[in-house]
């Protein structure tokens, strides 16, 4: 009977790949958008990833970089200092704010760091060279490659020209990118005192732990929360899961029903073309419950072969799409591909419930009424 | 026709399938671009309802929601004392992530003069604020976390007290929060500091001249409240085209596919008697005639249903989340319907293909 139910999947090439085809794009759906989401995640930590700190220090209760603000009292980094275990403590200003570059606004995470700043730098350069003083900035390579910038090019930052003297790499994402200017003119240009955005922390080697070293800031130094990195990241990870949760809920569950309605097509359609083979079964005597078994398995496979089909496009599509858009990452995880096939199993037997039903029905007699 | 009209018919659970499977393709198309058109329409909310004709920011600010503008101290003075300029409404506004029953909200802070405006242009219930320890809260917001009048909050370590429910100010990723302009200075710690000038001028002055002088103010420039609106609007276009493109290219390619089984289906099982069609003079064209039908007939009848599908699927979920607007636009439906057409033409190539092979003689032969 397994035989059988092969045999009838390659029997019409042409059926079977449009089920598995539709299958597939239905369970690609489900998983494109889960990859973008995932992906988006990444980009977003990538800075604090990448920071170097083993801490964040920020305004009491603030617990996350993008679409918020954390506001220190000047001298914050001198008493996160002198906290036992703290290697180094380094002040840095964060805005989010324009890169105008011509008739061109780019948004972007606009970062002030201190002369020779440890931490808190762009991690890698394409092109160009580090700040080395007041009137310069970094920009990600994919806005200056967008609107024709180049090392040595004047852009705008928080309203004032200043010389583009590297390009970074990684700093950029869907929503915006990462710029780097010299303090000095980020307080300059920003005004309103000499409040600080975020101390970033390096634990000495050897110390407690960054948890241990994070809970002696707070307890020690006012006004502040203390986060090892990992923890830092995974609230901003959190903040676009906690947007996206009820999108991807909606998406998936048309993906899904999508998904059904493909497949639960193909099975009847490949179930009604070999009527009268299950006929000639039923009158040799085959159980109603070994055709059932064909059936269930044709979708199984069908819906299997989707799956594989469907994770390896997502796969590829992770491949190619960032060098199309370059701010796009499409990132598979375990648990989506873990929720989709479950969601895939549930397809593959919904979608055999018609035709069980079709050739319970069956009436062997017919095959030999020529119908 | 009519033999279109009974090869389609002729296994109706297939034909309702292939309705279904289009349906739900039209529908995705239509809710992505729904959800498109709503959020649209919440991004620009704020600027629907701002006073004003002009909108002052930072210089090289052109956005509301996006960049944190920071505006030179004493320009409310500057803006105020050029010709033709009757009013600048301060504002001060920043993101913020809030945190209710462990989940990450993002808020966009307002502070603002009550007695000027550019606060919240609806209170539903409550009040504005009178205090430096007052809030207003979108009503959506308040009612996903059980939040009422008169409960107590902590935003960036302060108590708060909600003292005003405001309506329409919400969208699916932030909700606008409303306070007194002197209490988000302190919140901030940044006392002085102002994002945006909202600018009355005389009635019947042109507005090229008062923006091109203000423009000219020095770290100022100055935007039409249109120019500002279609400034966000292209920005949050940015983010969302690229994943919204990818998943309508995916819904349309399963419509074609579930178009095209059918009736490829339907063409294969009916081949003997296109075959006769064939022997008896029937030329390619009329055969390809009644593929083109069904394709048409199945694509048709799924897009239509699609249509319908995506309103009622549009209204339950702005019951369910009410932070979500779904605008079902004329224009997406007539493209969503031209589309179910491109997918039927498409679907048929396969089936006429099939049938310009077919050999009369084949018939006669089995």
């Amino acid at each position: 009977m397994n035989r059988l139910a092969i045999r009838n999947l390659v029997q019409s090439k042409r059926v079977v790949l449009i089920s598995v085809g539709g299958v597939t794009l239905a369970l690609l759906l489900m998983l494109t958008l889960d990859a973008i989401f995932t992906g988006v995640e990444r980009q977003i930590t990538a800075y604090v990833d990448f920071s170097g700190a083993d801490i964040w220090v920020s305004q009491e209760s603030v617990r996350n970089l993008h679409m918020t603000t954390s506001s220190l009292p000047a001298g914050v980094a001198e008493r996160v200092g002198e906290v036992g275990g703290v290697a180094e403590a380094v002040p840095i200003l964060y805005l989010s704010n324009m890169i105008v570059t011509g008739e061109d606004r780019h948004l972007a995470y606009v970062i002030g760091l201190p002369p020779d700043a440890s931490m808190g730098g762009p991690w890698r350069l394409a092109e160009g060279r580090p700040l080395s003083g007041s009137g310069q900035a970094i920009i990600d390579r994919s806005v200056a490659e967008g609107s024709g910038t180049s090392v040595g090019d004047e852009v705008e930052i928080l309203g004032r020209a200043l010389e583009v003297v590297g390009l970074a790499e990684g700093t950029a994402s869907l929503v915006n990118s990462v710029a780097f200017i010299a303090a000095e003119d980020f307080a300059q240009l920003r005004g309103g005192g000499e409040a600080v955005s975020f101390v970033l922390v390096r634990v000495a080697v050897g110390a407690e732990t960054a948890s241990e070293v994070a809970a002696r800031i707070e307890t020690e130094v006012e006004g502040v929360t203390a986060l090892p990195r990992a923890e830092f990241a995974a609230e901003e990870r959190r903040v676009v899961r906690d947007m996206s949760t009820d999108v991807v809920t909606i998406m998936n569950l048309v993906g899904f029903l999508i998904g059904l309605a493909v497949m639960a097509l193909s099975v009847y359609v490949a179930t009604l073309s070999r009527r009268s083979e299950f006929g000639v079964l039923k009158a040799l005597g085959a159980k109603t419950s070994d055709l059932n078994r064909v059936v269930i398995l044709q979708s199984l496979l069908s819906v299997g072969i989707g799956f594989v089909l469907a994770a390896a496009l997502t796969f590829a599509l992770s491949m190619i799409i960032p060098s199309l858009s370059a701010n796009l990452t499409l990132r598979l995880s375990a648990a989506s591909l873990l929720k989709v096939a479950a969601a895939s199993v549930v397809i593959a037997g919904a979608a055999a419930l018609m035709p069980v039903r079709q050739i319970a029905r069956l009436d062997p007699a017919m095959v030999f009424r020529g119908k | 026709m009519s033999l279109a009209f009974h090869n389609l018919l002729k296994e109706r659970l297939r034909f309702v399938l292939s309705i279904a499977g289009v349906a739900l393709a039209v529908m995705l198309i239509l809710i992505l671009k729904a959800f498109l058109a709503g959020m649209n329409r919440q991004i620009t909310s704020y600027l629907d309802h701002a006073p004003g004709s002009f909108v002052v920011a930072q210089q090289g600010v052109g956005n509301l929601l996006g960049a944190t503008s920071i505006l030179p101290l004493g320009a409310q003075a500057s803006v105020e004392a050029e010709p033709g300029v009757t009013e600048a409404v301060p504002i001060l506004s920043q993101f913020l992530i809030l945190e209710f029953h462990e989940k990450k909200q993002p808020v966009y802070l307002v502070g603002y003069l009550p007695e000027s405006g550019g606060g919240p242009w609806r209170i539903t219930e409550g009040r504005a604020p009178d205090a430096d320890d007052e809030v207003v809260f979108d009503q959506v917001l308040a009612r996903r976390h059980d939040i009422a009048l008169g409960d107590h909050l902590e935003i960036l370590g302060d108590d708060f007290t909600v003292v005003g429910l405001s309506e329409g100010t919400t969208s699916w990723m932030t909700s606008f929060v409303f306070l007194r302009l002197s209490a988000a200075e302190r919140l901030l710690r940044a006392p002085g500091l102002r994002s945006f000038l909202l600018v009355s001028v005389e009635e019947g002055t042109p507005l090229e001249p008062i923006r091109a002088r203000l423009s000219g103010l020095p770290g100022m420039d100055a935007l039409l409240l249109e120019e500002m609106k279609a400034n966000d609007l292209r920005l949050f276009a940015r983010i969302f085209s690229a994943p919204l493109r990818l998943m309508v290219g995916i819904a349309f390619l399963i419509g074609v596919m579930v178009v095209g089984m059918v009736i490829y289906t339907a063409t294969v099982e009916r081949q003997r008697e296109y075959g006769v069609l064939k022997a008896v003079g029937a030329p390619n064209h009329v055969l390809y005639q009644v593929v083109g039908v069904q394709a048409l007939l199945a694509s048709a009848s799924g897009a239509l249903l699609g249509v319908l599908l995506a309103y009622a699927a549009g209204q339950l979920i702005m019951a369910v989340r009410p932070q979500f607007l779904l605008s079902v636009e004329a224009s997406d439906i007539l493209r969503a319907v031209g589309l179910g057409i491109v997918m039927a033409l498409i679907a048929a190539l396969v089936p006429a293909r099939l049938l310009a092979r077919l050999e009369p003689a084949a018939v006669f032969r089995r």
